[in-house]
């Protein structure tokens, strides 16, 4: 499934409109790079995502999704944390039916000036699914 | 579905086309399924680029709009706004970030950024086919603003909003007005006191109908959002009757027996437990501390107006918008910082501040006479982050060496502590005469017209010195003396000590130690820990919480000018969110399809404002949406077991076009 | 010029289109109050729209400027008048002024024009562009500058040689000569001022050779040549077009100086110097910047983080005064200046100074009113009369002053001085009603 030109897995992130996305923009601000292969969707909160959002985008050839979550710092409630663990666990069964390696999901929360950290997850990110698809090639 | 698009790519001027090929991004995307025209332009946000785009949209009947320039967090509302005037709906448009997350992000990679602008640009271009008109949601809004903690800020947006002809409930936790203004004497730059501050403005409190004082009182709950919150308010009781007469008050006060020390002087004296602050403060009757007080009755005896039957209240207020003005802490030194709690003559600047007001003939602390002060400046700001603790290791004298960490967290500089212990050592010199003051800086910043107090206390003959960022000032005893020591910059790192009767530290503004206020209302906190507004250039007063505005030293450090100006912007934006008595939300809520919902509640757990509730539809019952209450987290959404519950403007069919799109190139 | 004085009301008055000006004309209007917005220059947009990047944030300043300057000129409530000027302000009664505003001819017709520019591309005549500091030329029939706000164009009639190509050019026959200054009588309930401030002169210090070294510039030239909307694509040193490598800052020029007659801090000076150090080693990656100085006074939010990153960087700090600046044949400067931190005075050579020149105050605040008098305190400025409580406030009731009309102050700072003076023009109409 990976081709042999290719140097950075694609991930798609999902991140929140006001806290993970503001510190996506501040990478960039920041000029902290990270591979242009890496496209965000914002949605409101990301305790709203959907486990069928994230298996289409395997089954559309994306190696990753990375979900950039609100964390304590949520505005719309404590509970987001939590939820959004929910939704991962559930979309990790669901992976593991079709067989999709679940460790092609990650959540980390990001806050609203977690630019260094969006980099350094996604960089490493970036790197394991570089390692698991050259080996499962 | 939309089927005439227009497609505008930015070049903000280079910004984007220095590392995106725009014209290549515009070849790429022009024949996508329903784009009617694409263009390239140098500012989509200028005026004149706003003006074509509205004449391209009115001329062709465009029926959609795709932007692709900086982050829509600067922009979606002036492209929102260019749609509506080319009568489109807002919704229609579609923004794509191809400057932060594209051309800033990838800067190394032109080819790459390129590529990423085009699948952005064609994913916003799916979204926006799929798009459709949306009418706001009309809310009232209850024209009443709360304003939170009554310091300076507090009270001076307070006495403004009245004057808009808009109702005001300020809520104070102290027992007394006028927060740290009112501890301290004669203030820098017009040399009025603070008491003459406060009662200026308590004045004009009171004499205000539409202002409600309450003191003693805290938030303890609130629910609601823009345009209709509803506060819980608890007050503690004073336990004292509204009229006092004053001999027989202080009659009381001397009576009771316990003693504790006194915050309002920041511990350097005591107070009973029957206590007011000082002769002005506001309201002007005294508070019995329950909390040390034994019961014992004594006051009770002397003064009829002391009443421990009285009981607090929870009251509930119902308000528009809420400004806080929680104020900030002075930082306290840890143990041993710079011989803080060590050495027995080291105190804060604002000890200092109390003790040159309450001394009246000669300066004198714990009896001993001060002629030499050393004031040692940036304590609790400006730490060096990661940077050990730089005790001093050598032994002098009696070998008593207090260890100067300046390693912490707060990186910030406080800004008003330069010119306030500048302008406390003029005035402690103009009230004591004979006084030595010895600063121990690290660079003065006293800005702007502050400057003036420098100049002024260089005239008077203080003694500036500077260390080294690396080489902190060392407190240390010799024979029974307090010395500082520093390697001093304006010598060239000539050793210079100085034997002190009062070391001064000189500490900075730290954001309150209890702000819970601020999580009840999840306003988000800065880097710095005070509470942060939504840009710190242009929008320095609101939050990312709608109908929430921030005023004064909570934050960040301010003078009483600067937390004044704020508190008056802050009021104005409150304002204006109720001035109309309604409001316009955005229709972003989710949508139950009912047929094939069939009420299992798992959507009403999983909503955090209670907006779902069951509802009949015919005979059947399913899940019900309060389309005012709902804020479109989209929480419920993955819950429901049958997948009925959809997101306006983020659909599945929205989301999985998108998704699509984005991938196209992929497999 | 017309006999007939054109008459009109408004709420308010507001003198200067900067940011601080904008923002409290945009907060009134916001608030259901009519604006009548006075602009000198040919567009709004006060010294931020010519910005480079703003600190501490690096925001692009024309990407945040931009925006908030539509948000004013479409806004329905605000009239605005771009190169005009108030002549004098009369005190008719408790809660009613009036304004004597003269409005000078654009030679075009604003409402017609379509800024496409073939009127510049006609023209003949260039001379040097006052918007970028004479680093490029202009031609006499040209639009301002890229984002300016009318983007239409102008007639420059002391340059223009009537020969009537523009006339010709122009598709839509906006160009008008005949055209007058327009006078109006304007009654408004309260007034706002926000001229804005002056930079100081670096004339005025002969021994750092401004004018007179070519490789001598200021801060403000030097932000004209790192905006996204600069003349050149990169950094390039007047003299003689060389790309520089050794960069010198001299700040407070002209400020904290007793000998020129200014001794208070400018404020900002300290904080764009910085700010312009980052952007050049962005830049220029092998150019050193050294930043001369007294005291570093980032002191505001997140200005001493960003000072650390400056130093971070690689940007050299000195602390001491410039004595002397002096020129080498091939356009080097030597700065000889106190390094206090060795005790000893010493040269150095560098192939670009930047003087970070001050803040002085308008002196066109002396003059608007005739009946009341406007006290300005030592500096000039528009004195703040009740300072702590209403920092708005000014000597004449019903008039408040907004941003660096009262002293040095940053965008921020500018824009909570302008939402003070709008919040107490506002309470003052309402409770005079
Ligand atoms: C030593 C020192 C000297 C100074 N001298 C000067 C000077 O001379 N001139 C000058 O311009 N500035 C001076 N300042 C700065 C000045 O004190 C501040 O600018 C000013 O106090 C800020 O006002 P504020 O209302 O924002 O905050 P505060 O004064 O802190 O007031 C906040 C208020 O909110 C209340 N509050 C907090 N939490 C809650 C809650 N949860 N619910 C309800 N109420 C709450 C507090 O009790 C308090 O009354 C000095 C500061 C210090 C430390
Ligand atoms: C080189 C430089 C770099 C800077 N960089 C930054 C930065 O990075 N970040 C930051 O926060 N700040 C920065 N500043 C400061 C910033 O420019 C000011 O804070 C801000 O421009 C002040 O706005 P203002 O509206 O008060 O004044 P101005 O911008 O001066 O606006 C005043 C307006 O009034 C008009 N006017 C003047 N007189 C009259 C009259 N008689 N009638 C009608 N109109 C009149 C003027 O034409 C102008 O449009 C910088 C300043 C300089 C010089
Ligand atoms: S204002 Fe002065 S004393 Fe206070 S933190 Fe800043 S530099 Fe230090
Ligand atoms: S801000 Fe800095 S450069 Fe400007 S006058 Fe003040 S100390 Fe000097």
């Amino acid at each position: 499934m990976s081709l042999p030109e290719k140097r950075n897995a694609r991930i798609l992130v999902f991140s929140t409109e006001k806290i993970s996305d503001p510190a996506i923009d501040m990478a960039g601000l920041l000029k902290l790079h990270y591979p242009p292969t890496v496209y965000t969707i914002a949605v409101p909160c990301s305790s709203g995502i959907k486990p069928r959002w994230i298996i289409r985008a395997y089954e559309k050839g994306f190696d990753g999704v990375f979900i950039a979550a609100d964390g304590s710092d949520c505005t719309y409630g404590e509970t987001c944390t939590e939820k959004t663990g929910q939704i991962v666990s559930r979309t990790h069964q669901i992976m593991k039916e079709k067989k999709i390696d679940p460790a092609r999901l990650r959540m980390a929360a990001i806050c609203s000036v977690c630019s260094e950290a969006f980099v350094k997850q996604i960089k490493s990110f970036n790197q394991y699914l570089l390692q698991s698809l050259s080996t499962s090639s | 579905m939309n089927s005439k698009i227009g497609v505008y790519i930015c070049h903000c001027g280079g910004n984007i086309s220095d590392y995106v090929n725009v014209e290549e991004v515009k070849s790429a995307i022009a024949d996508e399924e329903g784009v009617f025209l694409a263009k390239t332009t140098m500012f989509a946000c200028s005026d004149a680029t706003q003006k074509e785009m509205v004449e391209d949209i009115k001329t062709n009947e465009l029926d959609g709009l795709v932007v692709a320039s900086c982050s829509p967090k600067l922009h979606l509302v002036t492209f929102r706004a260019v749609a509506e005037r080319a009568e489109l709906n807002k919704y229609n448009y579609v923004h794509a970030n191809i400057r932060e997350q594209v051309s800033w992000a990838h800067s190394d990679d032109k080819a790459g950024a390129t590529a990423k602008a085009i699948q952005l640009v064609k994913s916003a271009i799916a979204k926006v086919r799929l798009a459709h008109s949306l009418d706001p949601i009309v809310i009232p809004s209850k024209k009443a603003v709360a304003v939170i903690g009554a310091g300076v800020a507090g009270m001076r947006a307070a006495i403004e909003l009245a004057d808009m002809d808009c109702p005001v409930t300020l809520i104070e936790r102290e027992h007394f007005v006028g927060g740290r203004v009112s501890q301290w004497d004669i203030l820098f730059t017009t040399n009025q006191t603070g008491k003459e501050l406060v009662t200026r403005l308590y004045d004009a409190i009171i004499s205000r109908e539409n202002i409600t004082l309450l003191t003693g009182a805290e938030v303890v709950a609130s629910s609601g959002s823009i345009g209709d919150y509803t506060l819980r308010v608890k007050t503690t009781p004073r336990y004292i009757n509204e009229m006092c007469d004053p001999g027989n008050l202080q009659k009381a006060i001397d009576a009771c027996p316990v003693e504790v020390p006194d915050e309002f002087n920041f511990n350097i004296t005591a107070r009973k437990a029957i206590y007011h602050n000082f002769p002005s403060e506001y309201p002007q009757y005294p508070v019995i501390d329950i909390k040390n007080c034994t019961r014992c009755g004594e006051c009770e005896k002397i003064c009829k107006s002391v009443d421990f039957s009285q009981e607090g209240k929870l009251v509930d207020i119902k308000v528009g918008s809420i400004l806080m003005a929680t104020g900030f802490d002075p930082y306290t030194p840890s143990d041993g910082e710079f011989g803080y709690g060590q050495f027995g003559n080291v105190i804060t600047l604002p000890q200092f501040k109390r003790l040159v007001d309450i001394n009246d003939a000669t300066l004198k602390y714990r009896g001993q006479v001060i002629k030499n002060i050393a004031y040692i400046y940036c304590v609790g700001s400006r730490q060096i982050e990661g940077s050990e603790s730089s005790t001093g290791e050598e032994t002098r004298g009696d070998g008593n060496i207090a260890s100067h960490d300046i390693s912490g967290d707060n990186r910030y500089c406080s800004r008003y502590c330069c010119t306030s212990v500048i302008h406390a050592a003029i005035e402690a010199s103009r009230k004591f005469h004979g006084l030595n003051n010895y600063h121990f800086t690290r660079g003065i910043r006293t800005y702007g017209k502050q400057e003036l107090l420098y100049s002024e206390s260089l005239k008077n003959g203080d003694i500036y010195l500077q260390s080294y960022e690396d080489d902190p000032p060392v407190v240390y005893l010799e024979n029974g003396d307090t010395m500082v020591k520093i390697n001093d910059i304006m010598t060239g790192r000539q050793e210079v000590s100085v034997k002190a009767d009062l070391v001064v530290l000189v500490t900075g503004m730290v954001p309150r130690a209890d702000n819970s206020v601020g999580s009840l209302f999840k306003i988000p906190k800065g880097r710095d820990n005070f509470f942060n507004e939504i840009h710190m250039k242009l929008r320095p007063v609101e939050t990312v919480i709608d109908g929430i505005t921030i005023a004064g030293a909570c934050q960040g450090p301010k003078n009483i000018t600067e937390s004044v100006s704020s508190a008056l912007s802050a009021a104005t934006k409150s304002f204006s969110y109720v001035s109309k008595g309604e409001l316009e939300l955005e229709p972003i809520i989710a949508v139950i399809d009912g047929d094939l919902c069939s009420w299992c509640g798992l959507c009403a757990e999983a909503c955090p404002f209670d907006a779902i509730s069951m509802v009949t539809k015919g005979t059947k019952e399913i899940a019900g949406i309060n389309n005012s209450i709902c804020k479109g987290c989209g929480m419920c959404l993955p819950v429901c077991p049958v997948n009925a519950i959809n997101l306006t403007a983020y659909s599945d069919r929205e989301l999985e076009s998108m998704i699509d799109a984005l991938a196209e190139q992929m497999k | 010029m017309t006999e007939e004085k054109k008459k009109a009301s408004y709420d308010a008055l507001v003198i200067g289109g900067g940011i601080a000006g904008g923002e409290a004309a945009l907060n009134m209007a916001n608030n259901g109050f009519t604006v009548l917005l006075i602009e000198k220059d040919l567009s709004i947009g006060g010294k931020m729209i010519h910005l480079s990047k703003v600190f501490p944030t690096l925001d692009c300043s024309a990407c945040i400027t931009t925006p908030k300057v539509s948000e004013i000129s479409r806004h329905p409530l605000i009239t605005i008048y771009t190169g005009s000027e108030v002549r004098n302000i009369n005190r008719l009664s408790d809660t009613l002024f009036e304004a004597d505003i003269i409005k000078h001819p654009r030679y075009v017709t604003e409402e017609d024009c379509t800024g496409c520019q073939l009127c510049e591309q006609a023209c003949p005549v260039v001379v040097s562009d006052q918007y970028q500091f004479g680093f490029v030329g202009r031609k006499a029939a040209y639009i301002p500058f890229s984002i300016a706000s009318p983007r239409v164009a102008a007639i420059d009639i002391e340059n223009c040689t009537l020969c009537g190509a523009c006339e010709k050019a122009c598709p839509t026959k906006c160009i008008d000569f005949t055209q007058q200054s327009i006078e109006y009588l304007v009654r408004v309930k309260t007034v706002i001022i926000a001229t804005g401030f002056n930079l100081f002169d670096p004339l005025k210090i002969p021994r750092f050779g401004y004018g007179r070294y070519k490789n001598v510039i200021t801060a403000m030239e030097m932000e004209r040549q790192l905006a996204p909307t600069r003349p050149f694509n990169t950094v390039l040193r007047p003299g003689d077009g060389k790309v520089p490598d050794r960069l010198a800052y001299v700040l407070c020029t002209g400020s904290r100086d007793v000998t020129i007659g200014n001794p208070i801090c400018s404020q900002i000076c300290c904080m764009y110097s910085i700010k312009q150090a980052q952007l050049l080693m962005g830049a220029l990656p092998m150019a050193d910047v050294t930043i001369y100085y007294i005291n570093i006074r980032s002191f505001g939010k997140g200005f001493e983080e960003f000072y650390d990153q400056a130093k971070g960087m690689g940007v050299n700090f000195v602390k001491g005064k410039i004595g002397l600046i002096s020129e080498k044949e091939n356009g080097n400067l030597i700065l000889r200046y106190e390094d206090v931190n060795a005790n000893t005075v010493k040269e150095a050579e560098h192939d670009l100074v930047i003087l970070a020149t001050g803040v002085v105050s308008n002196p066109d605040n002396a003059s608007f009113f005739t009946n009341n008098s406007l006290k300005l305190d030592p500096f000039s400025f528009i004195c703040q009369t009740d300072m702590l409580a209403s920092p708005a406030r000014t000597s004449i009731e019903g008039v408040f002053v907004a941003g660096t009309a009262s002293g040095p102050m940053d965008i921020p700072d500018s824009i909570l001085s302008a939402g003070a003076a709008s919040s107490e023009a506002m309470s003052y109409i309402i409770s005079k009603q």
